[in-house]
C-alpha cells in the first residue's frame, strides 16, 4: 500500500511539473494580462481604474518589481515566468529589442492611433526605426526651490548666479542648493549645458571630450558647496527638511515636498554663462512594452489593452494623479492639465531636455560616468586624467558587450 | 545478489533524492555557467548564441589586470581581518555567555542573535544612512557634540575598509557566537573541575581544554565563513559602490570589481567565464585548505 501511495505521489508530481511547461489553452488565460512595473501607486491606480472601465472583459494584473530590468533579462524569453507587458522608461528599449524579447508596437495599434503623440516621445521609444513602446508620459528633472528660503526674485537665471547664491547661503548645516552631483543622470544636465554628451547615436563615448571636461571642471565649484553624499535619500531629506533652499529633482519629489508642507516653486533651468545653453537634463519617456510571446499568443487582448491606453483620458488621469506630462498631445486640451504648473514646467523643460539614449551601449555608460564623477568629485582626481581613463573604460566595456 | 551489493544499492537508493536535488541546485548551475562561458551569449545573440570555444576566457584574463590584482589582495586581507576578528570576538562573547550562574543569559543570547534576524540588505543600508552618513549619521552627530570636524566615513579606502568590516562583523558574529556557544556547552564540566583542582588559570584552561575541544566542532563553520567572507558582495557594494550612491572609496573586492568590469556589459558568455575563473580560484583555496586539514589529522 505504501509503495502504491509513493508511486501515485510521484506520478502527481511529474504531471504537475509537466503542466508547468505547457502553453495556456484556457480562454480565460488568453484574456489575462500581467504587467510588470516599478511605478508609484498613484500612476498604477489611475491606470487600473481606467482599464477596469474601458476593458472590463480583460483581467489586467499589475505587479510591482523592484529590479524589473534585471528580472526581464533572466526570464524575458520564458512565457511561463515573464509578464505579458511591462511599463518602464524608454532607455532600455535598445537592450531588450536587441535581445529579441520585444514586439513592435505599431502593428498592434489601429491606424492613425499614434498621430496625436508628441514626436519627441515616439522618437525616444523607437530603436532602429521600429517603435517598441507605447509612450504614456514623460518626465525630466526640474529646478525646484523652497519659497520659505529662496524668494521668487532670488531664483538664479544663470549658473554663475546659482554659484553666488550657494556661496552666500551655504554653511552651518544649511545648503543653498543640493543635487545628486555624482550620478550620471543628474550630471548629464551640466554636460549638455556645455554642449557635450555622454554617448552619441554611433555609440561613441564622450564624443566631445573637451566639452565634458569643461563641464566637470566648472561643476566642481558647485560640488564643493554640496554634501559629500550623492545618493537620493540624502539630497531628498535635506530639501524636505528645509536644510536646502533649492534642488534639481524629478516630479517624483513633488508629492513628498507637498506632504512636508514646503511652499514649492518650480523655475526654468539656469543657463550656463560660458555657453549660453541652459542646463539640459535627460528626459525619460515612460511607456508600455509588449513582450513577443504575448503579442503572439494573446494578440487580441494586447490590442484591446493598447487601444484603451491610447485614449487621452489615461494621460489626463495620469497627469492629475502624479503631475507627469502626457505623451498624447490631446491631453493638453483638457483645461486641468493645461493649467497644472507642474505639468507645464515639465513640458517646457522637455523642450530643452535630451531624451536618454536608448542604444544598448548606454547600459555600460551609467557605470562609467558614475565612476568618472566619483573620481573627480569625491576622490579629487584630476579631471583630464579621469576623463581619459573613463573613455578607455567605456571603449573596453562597449567592446566587451559583443 | 549478495548482501553487500544489496546494501550498497539500498544506500544509493536512499541517497538518490538528495543527490538529484544537489545536482539540480548546485552542480547543474555550475555546468550550465561553464557551458555559457564557451558561447557568445550577449545582447546581440540572446537566442541564437553559438559555441566560440575559449575566446571568453582569453578576454576574461585581460580583466584580471592590476585593478583585479589589487582587488584580489584587498579580498584576501578582508577575509583574514574579518575571520580573525570574528573568531576572537565570538570566542570572548561565547566564553562570557558560558560563565556559570550568569544572570539573564537568554536575554543576552537573544540580543546577540538580533542582527541575524534582520535582512542583510536592510542592516547594511541602516548602517550606511543611520551611522555613517555625513549629514544625519550618528557618528558625525557625536563628532559635532565633541566639537570635532565631521568625517566622510566611507570616502577613503582605509576608512571604508574599516566601516565595511564593522558592518560585516555585525552581520556575521551571531552565527559564529552561536556555533562557539554550542561547542562550549558540549565540553564536559569535569575537565574544568580537574584543571581547577590542578591550579590551572583561565588562559591555561582555555589553551588546554576549551580550544582543543571546540576546534573540531567549529571547523566546518569556520570553513563556511571563510568562503562566505571571501565571496561576499553586498556589504562592500551597498556601502560604497552602489550605482547612484558611490562614496569615493576605491576599495573593491574581486566580485565588485568583476561586476563593474564585466557583468554590466550584458555579455553572459564573458561574465560566465569570469565567474568560472573566480570559482576556480575559490576551489584552489578550498583544496589547499582541505589538504592542510588532511595532513593535520
Amino acid at each position: 500500500m505504501r509503495r502504491i501511495c509513493s508511486l501515485l505521489l510521484c506520478l502527481a508530481m511529474l504531471l504537475s511539473l509537466a503542466a508547468c511547461g505547457q502553453p495556456a489553452a484556457d480562454p480565460a488565460e488568453a484574456k489575462r494580462l500581467v504587467i510588470w512595473h516599478d511605478k508609484e501607486d498613484g500612476v498604477i491606480q489611475a491606470m487600473e481604474q481606467h482599464l477596469q472601465a474601458a476593458v472590463p472583459e480583460l483581467e489586467v494584473v499589475f505587479e510591482k518589481k523592484t529590479s524589473l530590468t534585471d528580472s526581464l533579462k533572466l526570464v524575458g524569453n520564458d512565457p511561463s515566468a515573464a509578464p505579458d507587458l511591462f511599463i518602464f522608461a524608454h532607455d532600455k528599449v535598445g537592450v531588450f529589442a536587441e535581445m529579441g524579447i520585444l514586439a513592435p508596437i505599431e502593428e498592434l495599434l489601429a491606424e492613425g492611433a499614434l498621430e496625436p503623440y508628441l514626436d519627441m516621445t515616439l522618437e525616444a521609444a523607437s530603436y532602429g526605426q521600429t517603435l517598441y513602446q507605447l509612450p504614456l508620459y514623460f518626465e525630466t528633472l526640474l529646478f525646484m526651490y523652497n519659497r520659505r528660503y529662496m524668494q521668487d526674485e532670488e531664483v538664479p537665471k544663470t549658473t554663475d548666479e546659482l554659484l553666488s547664491y550657494m556661496e552666500n547661503n551655504t554653511g552651518r548645516g544649511r545648503y543653498g542648493f543640493v543635487e545628486q552631483h555624482s550620478t550620471a543622470y543628474y550630471s548629464a544636465a551640466w554636460i549638455h549645458g556645455f554642449g557635450g554628451s555622454i554617448i552619441d547615436e554611433t555609440a561613441t563615448p564622450f564624443p566631445d571630450p573637451l566639452a565634458v571636461q569643461a563641464a566637470l571642471e566648472y561643476h566642481l565649484n558647485f560640488v564643493a558647496l554640496m554634501p559629500g553624499e550623492t545618493e537620493y535619500s540624502t539630497v531628498n531629506t535635506l530639501f524636505l527638511e528645509g536644510k536646502a533652499d533649492a534642488t534639481i529633482g524629478g516630479p517624483w519629489m513633488v508629492p513628498s515636498a507637498r506632504g512636508a508642507e514646503i511652499d514649492l516653486g518650480i523655475a526654468p533651468m539656469p543657463v550656463v554663462d560660458a555657453t549660453g545653453l541652459a542646463l539640459a537634463p535627460y528626459s525619460g519617456v515612460q511607456g508600455i512594452h509588449v513582450l513577443k510571446h504575448a503579442a503572439e499568443t494573446k494578440a487580441a487582448a494586447v490590442q484591446q489593452l493598447l487601444a484603451a491606453l491610447t485614449d487621452p483620458a489615461v494621460g489626463i488621469e495620469l497627469a492629475l494623479a502624479s503631475g507627469c506630462a502626457p505623451a498624447n498631445s490631446l491631453c493638453y486640451e483638457d483645461a486641468r492639465v493645461a493649467e497644472d504648473p507642474l505639468v507645464q514646467a515639465m513640458r517646457s523643460t522637455a523642450e530643452i531636455a535630451v531624451p536618454m539614449p536608448n542604444i544598448p551601449e548606454m547600459d555600460v555608460m551609467w557605470t562609467v560616468v558614475s565612476n568618472l564623477l566619483t573620481d573627480v568629485n569625491l576622490s579629487g582626481k584630476p579631471v583630464e586624467e579621469s576623463l581619459q581613463a573613463a573613455r578607455k573604460e567605456a571603449e573596453q566595456l562597449i567592446e566587451a558587450m559583443k | 545478489m549478495n548482501k553487500r551489493r544489496k546494501e550498497r544499492l539500498t544506500t544509493c537508493a536512499w541517497s538518490a533524492p538528495s543527490m538529484i536535488l544537489i545536482s539540480l541546485m548546485v552542480v547543474f548551475p555550475i555546468l550550465y555557467t561553464f557551458y555559457i562561458s564557451l558561447t557568445n551569449m550577449n545582447v546581440y545573440h540572446w537566442f541564437d548564441f553559438s559555441v566560440i570555444g575559449l575566446k571568453n576566457y582569453g578576454r576574461a584574463l585581460f580583466t584580471f589586470d592590476s585593478g583585479f590584482l589589487s582587488a584580489l589582495l584587498a579580498t584576501v586581507l578582508w577575509t583574514v581581518v574579518n575571520m580573525v576578528l570574528q573568531l576572537v570576538i565570538a570566542f570572548v562573547l561565547a566564553s562570557l555567555l558560558n560563565i556559570r550562574k550568569l544572570r539573564l543569559r537568554r536575554l543576552y543570547k537573544t540580543l546577540l542573535m538580533f542582527p541575524w534576524a534582520m535582512p542583510g540588505y536592510v542592516s547594511i543600508l541602516l548602517w550606511k544612512t543611520g551611522i555613517f552618513n555625513s549629514q544625519f549619521g550618528l557618528l558625525n552627530q557625536w563628532m559635532e557634540k565633541l566639537g570635532q570636524q565631521t568625517v566622510h566615513w566611507l570616502s577613503s579606502d582605509l576608512s571604508a575598509f574599516l566601516c565595511c568590516t564593522v558592518v560585516n562583523l555585525w552581520l556575521a558574529l551571531p552565527f559564529m557566537i552561536m556555533i562557539m556557544d554550542g561547542a562550549m556547552q558540549s565540553i564536559d564540566r569535569s575537565y574544568y573541575e580537574s584543571a581547577l583542582l590542578d591550579g590551572a588559570n583561565w588562559f591555561q584552561r582555555t589553551r588546554a581544554i576549551t580550544l582543543p575541544a571546540i576546534s573540531p566542532i567549529i571547523g566546518p563553520a569556520v570553513i563556511i565563513t571563510v568562503f562566505t567572507t571571501f565571496k561576499q558582495f553586498d556589504v562592500v557594494y551597498l556601502l560604497t559602490q552602489q550605482a547612484g550612491a558611490k562614496t569615493g572609496s576605491g576599495f573593491h573586492k574581486v566580485l565588485t570589481y568583476a561586476y563593474e568590469n564585466a557583468f554590466i556589459t550584458n555579455n553572459y558568455g564573458y561574465s560566465s567565464a569570469i565567474s568560472i575563473l573566480i570559482f576556480l580560484l575559490l576551489l584552489i583555496f578550498s583544496a589547499r585548505y582541505q589538504m592542510k586539514e588532511e595532513a593535520g589529522r
